[in-house]
């Protein structure tokens, strides 16, 4: 079956539709930071402005804060009320192809490793509307980490970008029986297709940032101890949080009780490796060092999660290097990690 | 400035004069500078001075061991001096090589004035009074102070007093105080409640990242209130409410430390404006005390020491 493809103009229109059977979410700025925000029913000037959000979409399906359920202290013990649940289907429209790569990594731990409930009811009802790049950022590397501007495998539907149209490609069952039940669509021509194949060579090309990660996981093992490598690594890191919050692959959490006289409620909030307090324990912290942090979240994602899962955690977003206060940049970092026969023993 | 920079940085390191340098390198995008922490005389060849050079380096000297010679802005010697007067650094411990500075570019206004994102753009420059925009091969001319950083405009000492070696002929203080007070007296206009909506707004979308805190040189408890537990006085939870607390606590905590850098505004990713906070609780100081942070070597600390009069006006 020929792709579909809609203009540009027509979008408000596409998302008006959708939002009848969806809770529809795209990049807004009206929190005062570029995110993911549900769409207000009129405001399409993503269109214009839009590279990439802030704050990556995980913070749908893992928000920076939710409550896990209230408690009650009565005379028999706790009762405990579990949360509302959540019927919401969610359509995420215009997830860039790095961030829906970095879903799929995150499904790997709330789904693969533990089964996380609160996670999966958010994901699994969710559609994901990829939308090409055309305007990658100077600190994006995706094509260095298995994806590309592009990329349609981790989305149901994937939008590229071909002047005044978009073309609709169906990924997954789930996005082409969304399709099929669209109406206002137009048919595609073998012209759009090569449009398409066009706008997707020339965005590739556009992602200037290479990072070579052969053989990252070995390099990794064999400097775990190099602590001159990690300390001078680390010597401009301020320990704050934002390379990890914001990261699209990023996942650890904290739990918080609050409790108000009997009653209570159970808080799960995001937290990062890269905080002193992330690892503290009664009787020491393993990872009072400032350098220790940073190994440990470099090599979560370039030594750990390949161990785990057969995949590096990052995929070349960039928030991290742009965001950062001091230019700490993931990319230099894994570009200097000693090779094997130098790493120190 | 910077040929002089490197010689006497690289001399300071082979006479053994100090252990580290602390300046800054080329960053690894456009128009950014990285702080450099070094020990090895040969690093000192990347060390630069230019109006990119954002951070106050002054929050490093807390976490190192040793003398050390740092690149100080004006406002990065305020700060070296608060934390001298706080006992945190010992003066004879640090070499100060002072950079006359003529502000700062802010890129968030120069990607509002430009129309384009910051990577977008071919070029930025200086002449004077005058700052040029290159985009897609076109000059766009803008006046400083739409430029340079809210706080750059309200500097009051763009030459450190307090230096070991002088890089370059100090410049005088330009202060464009009304502009760079705009926010904060739009805030002051406002009624009570709709300046608290406006917070309520904002620090919503705080996502306790503590990059405010940890850029903060006035920042340096070894234990931040936000992470006690017993009694926890705040959620760490990013509630509004618990987000809002916490910075009022924290501007509490640094008053008569910060010295208005700009830092915590400039690198929080959610664009809270902080140093509305920051810049509100500087006045404060000044006009109850009579006392701004970092300026006088010889004062003592103003929060932390104690005066026998002053008991006459507390405890009546």
């Amino acid at each position: 079956m020929a792709d579909k493809k809609v203009g540009k103009k027509d979008i408000a229109g596409l998302l008006e539709q959708w939002s009848q059977q969806f809770a529809v979410f795209a990049p807004s700025k009206e929190s005062g930071v570029a995110a993911m925000a549900e769409w207000d029913g009129k405001d399409i000037s993503f269109l214009d402005w839009y590279r990439n959000t802030v704050v990556p979409p995980k913070a749908i399906f893992l928000p920076p804060m939710e409550e896990l359920f209230r408690f009650q202290k009565g005379k028999e013990g706790y009762n405990i009320e579990p949360p509302p649940k959540d019927k919401h289907k969610r359509l995420i429209f215009g997830v860039r192809p790095c961030d829906a790569r970095a879903m799929a990594i995150l499904d790997m731990t709330f789904e693969q490793a533990l089964e996380d409930p609160y996670y999966l009811s958010r994901r699994k009802s969710a559609i994901l509307v990829g939308l090409g790049c055309t305007n990658p950022c100077e600190s994006c590397f995706c094509t260095s980490m298995g994806t590309s501007p592009t990329d349609q495998t981790n989305v149901d539907l994937m939008l590229i970008d071909i002047g005044d149209d978009f073309l609709i490609e169906e990924v997954t069952a789930k996005g082409k029986e969304l399709i099929a039940k669209t109406s206002g669509l137009k048919g595609a021509t073998k012209e759009d297709e090569a449009k398409a194949k066009q706008a997707k060579e020339t965005a590739y090309n556009k992602v200037t940032r290479k990072l070579d990660t052969e053989g990252i996981k070995d390099r990794l093992l064999a400097s775990f101890d190099d602590e001159e490598f990690w300390e001078k690594t680390a010597a401009k890191c301020i320990s704050c949080g934002i390379c990890t919050l914001l990261c699209p692959t990023c996942y650890c959490f904290d739990i918080n009780d609050e409790m108000v006289k009997q009653e209570g409620t159970r808080f799960r909030s995001w937290d990062s490796c890269g905080f002193p307090n992330y690892t503290k324990m009664p009787m020491e912290n393993p990872r009072q060092e400032k350098w220790r942090r940073v190994r440990q979240k470099v090599c979560h994602k370039y030594e750990f999660y390949p161990m785990t899962f057969n995949v590096i955690a990052c995929t070349g977003c960039g928030r991290c290097i742009r965001l950062c206060p001091v230019n700490w940049d993931i990319t230099q970092v894994i570009e200097s990690v000693p090779a094997r026969t130098e790493a120190k023993k | 400035m910077e040929q002089k920079l490197r010689q006497e940085a690289k001399a300071l390191l082979e006479q053994n004069k100090v252990d580290w340098i602390i300046g800054f390198e080329p960053g690894s995008l456009k128009f950014t500078a990285t702080p450099l922490i070094t020990r090895d005389k040969n690093d000192t060849e990347r060390l630069i001075i230019n109006p990119f050079i954002v951070n106050n380096l002054a929050d490093f000297l807390t976490g190192i061991k040793g003398r050390v010679g740092i690149v100080a802005k004006g406002c990065d010697s305020r700060s070296i001096i608060s934390l001298i007067q706080d006992n945190k650094i010992v003066r004879e411990d640090v070499v100060i090589l002072a950079v006359p500075c003529p502000g700062l570019i802010d890129l968030v206004k120069i990607e509002r004035l430009a129309g384009k994102d910051r990577d977008e753009l071919d070029d930025i420059s200086r002449d004077g009074d005058k700052v040029t925009v290159t985009v897609d091969g076109q000059k766009k001319e803008f006046a400083i102070n739409q430029t340079l950083f809210d706080h750059c405009l309200a500097c009051e000492l763009p030459t450190p007093q307090e230096y070991d070696i002088l890089l370059g002929e100090p410049g005088p203080p330009a202060p464009e105080l009304e502009v760079s007070g705009q926010n904060i007296a739009k805030l002051k206009e406002a009624l009570p409640a709709e300046r608290w909506e406006f917070w309520q707004n904002e620090f919503s979308r705080c996502i306790r990242c503590y990059a405010c805190r940890n850029a903060c040189p006035a920042c340096f408890c070894q234990r931040c209130f936000v992470e006690e537990t017993e009694p926890q006085w705040v959620m760490p939870v990013p509630r509004w409410q618990d987000n809002l607390i916490f910075q009022i606590i924290r501007n509490i905590h640094v008053a008569g430390r910060c010295t208005d850098c700009g830092e915590c505004e400039r690198v929080c990713p959610v664009n809270i404006p902080l140093r509305s906070l920051a810049r509100e609780m500087y006045g404060i100081v000044d006009e109850l005390f009579s006392f701004k942070s970092g300026m006088d070597k010889e004062a003592l600390p103003l929060m932390a020491h104690y005066e026998q009069e002053e008991a006459e006006d507390l405890f009546k």
